[in-house]
């Protein structure tokens, strides 16, 4: 399995030392009632880097980003979480906004939840932090109603920010809204990301957008239609911002497509 | 809210005039069809009062069904053998026709208020029910997923996912028992009663006051449509999100 999971193009960007693992899935398989849904999947996350689950459709990527978030039990194999205490934060393909919860009202939800709710004074001092983070600081008191579906997505980023997570699960974060404004989201995302303004050590994105996931990560993992297998790692050495007209990222996406096109 | 129209009012206007004239007009009985000039006559003090008996009967009845039926969905949804054990015979309470059911009423608690508070709440219960679990549920799988992400316990996922995306199906639920609980106050007082606007009812239908009994059937018809715009506007105040996300 380590073969498949070493880099075709060598080492991913040059931060020494070797980064460290901060979550390996080894051989998890997942069955629906008699269905295959994940065979024998392997994936490994380090730390510092941004990857990519693509794939076709209905190929169980997003399944497996919930095993990982531990949203669905796995049948076989195992997950290690490397680091200890890390804290995992899911954002999903909708927004799952409270329609009946203003926006700060909602960003708020995560510190209000769980056996011991975390709203000290400081709490509402994160969560407009948060909202100016994803450039939502004059919409605090709208309802979900309210906004648009961009401003939808960017309040339950926000959402899933205050939790401090270490690593961020994006299920196809962005796939509902329209192409302008998904870019434009991405670009806010990978600069959040590199901002530094969070603790983030990793970020998991499901996608089946080719460009999108060359576009945005260090390492793609290219999954088969289901039953989800691991065909391949591309690495992407190239620094951000990037350039979707470069021919270092059109030679990317020309890559990955063609290692698609043979699994399907 | 819709802006107010005066187009119902006209129109019940219009009946009314049609009404009067064809009545004047054919010379129909009066013990047969009163004019509505000669029903309004009939409106007095006491009919108020018998309305305020019938009302607060059906209130009672309603508040006390709507009351259990949303705990009994509470403990059905979060319990699922409760359901599986107990929906059955609140099917049967439903299905057992309420006049069936009103002469034991009486037998067993009187011909006071309490079988006529009884009778409202057994035939209010039963939608309060079905509609409370269905709207207990009705929270997308994704949503019960996102607070188990964010590691939400029960409780919290009842009190603060499940019970607001709730509200519209109660409300639905409130403003259809509203007016059958009224229902279910005459026939209890139908069946013994000496006061209220089923007793009045049976009393003028017995002395051929035709115009009393017309009188007396739109109080009960008034009871209803008061307690159902009562819930609608409460309605709009409390789900305020549900009108404004479907535009």
């Amino acid at each position: 399995m380590s073969t498949l999971l070493a880099e075709r193009k060598g080492t991913v960007q040059s931060k020494a030392p070797p980064a460290r693992t901060l979550i390996e899935v080894r051989d998890v398989s997942l069955r629906f009632v008699k269905l295959l849904v994940l065979d024998r999947m392997a994936v490994d996350v380090r730390e510092g880097e941004f990857v990519s689950f693509l794939g076709p459709s209905g190929c169980g990527k997003s399944t497996l980003l919930k095993v990982i978030g531990g949203l669905i039990p796995v049948s076989e194999g195992e997950i290690r979480i490397r680091a200890n205490g890390l804290r995992v934060g899911v954002m999903f393909q909708k927004p799952l906004l409270l329609p009946w919860r203003t926006t700060l009202s909602n960003v708020l939800l995560p510190l209000e939840l769980g056996r011991e709710t975390r709203l000290g004074p400081q709490a509402l001092d994160k969560a407009h932090k948060m909202l100016e983070l994803v450039r939502l600081a004059d919409f605090a008191d709208a309802y979900p109603h309210q906004l648009s579906g961009g401003m939808q997505q960017r309040a339950a980023l926000a959402r899933t920010l205050i939790q401090d997570p270490d690593v961020l699960l994006l299920d196809e974060p962005f796939g509902a809204l329209d192409e302008l404004t998904r870019e434009l989201l991405n670009e806010e995302l990978i600069a959040i990301w590199t901002g530094g303004a969070t603790r983030l050590r990793a970020i998991v994105m499901v996608t089946h957008s080719i460009p999108e996931a060359v576009a945005m990560s260090d390492r793609v993992f290219i999954f088969s239609p289901r039953p989800a297998r691991l065909v391949d790692v591309i690495g992407i050495p190239l620094a951000h911002p990037r350039n979707a007209e470069s021919p270092d990222v059109t030679r990317f996406v020309a890559e990955a497509r063609q290692l698609i096109r043979g699994t399907l | 809210m819709k802006r107010p129209s005066l187009v119902p009012i006209a129109f019940v206007g219009v009946v009314l005039c049609v009404w009067e004239a064809g009545v004047k007009l054919f010379a129909v009985p009066e013990y047969l069809l009163p004019a509505p000039s000669v029903i309004a006559e009939t409106v007095d003090r006491s009919l108020f009062i018998q309305l305020a008996v019938t009302f607060s009967e059906a209130l009672a009845g309603f508040a006390i069904a709507s009351i259990l039926a949303f705990l009994a969905a509470l403990a059905f949804v979060r319990f699922r053998t409760l359901e599986q054990g107990l929906f059955p015979i609140a099917i049967a309470i439903k299905t057992t026709p309420l006049v069936a059911l009103a002469p034991l009423l009486v037998l067993w608690q009187g011909t006071g208020w309490w079988s006529k508070i009884t009778a409202a709440a057994l035939i209010c219960f039963f939608p309060v029910l079905v509609n409370t679990v269905k709207g207990l549920k009705a929270a997308d799988a994704e949503y019960l997923q996102l607070f188990d992400s964010l590691g939400a316990t029960r409780p919290q996922e009842f009190r603060k996912l499940r019970i607001p995306f709730c509200l519209p199906y109660i409300f639905s639920a409130l403003k259809i028992s509203s007016s059958l609980a009224v229902v279910g106050a005459i026939v209890g007082e139908f069946v013994g009663a000496t006061k209220g606007l089923g007793y009045l009812i049976m009393i003028s239908s017995a002395h051929i006051e035709t115009p009393t009994l017309f009188s007396a059937i739109f109080a009960a018809a008034a009871a209803g449509i008061v307690l159902f715009y009562a819930i609608g506007a409460t309605e709009r105040f409390v789900v305020f999100w549900q009108d404004a996300s479907s535009e």
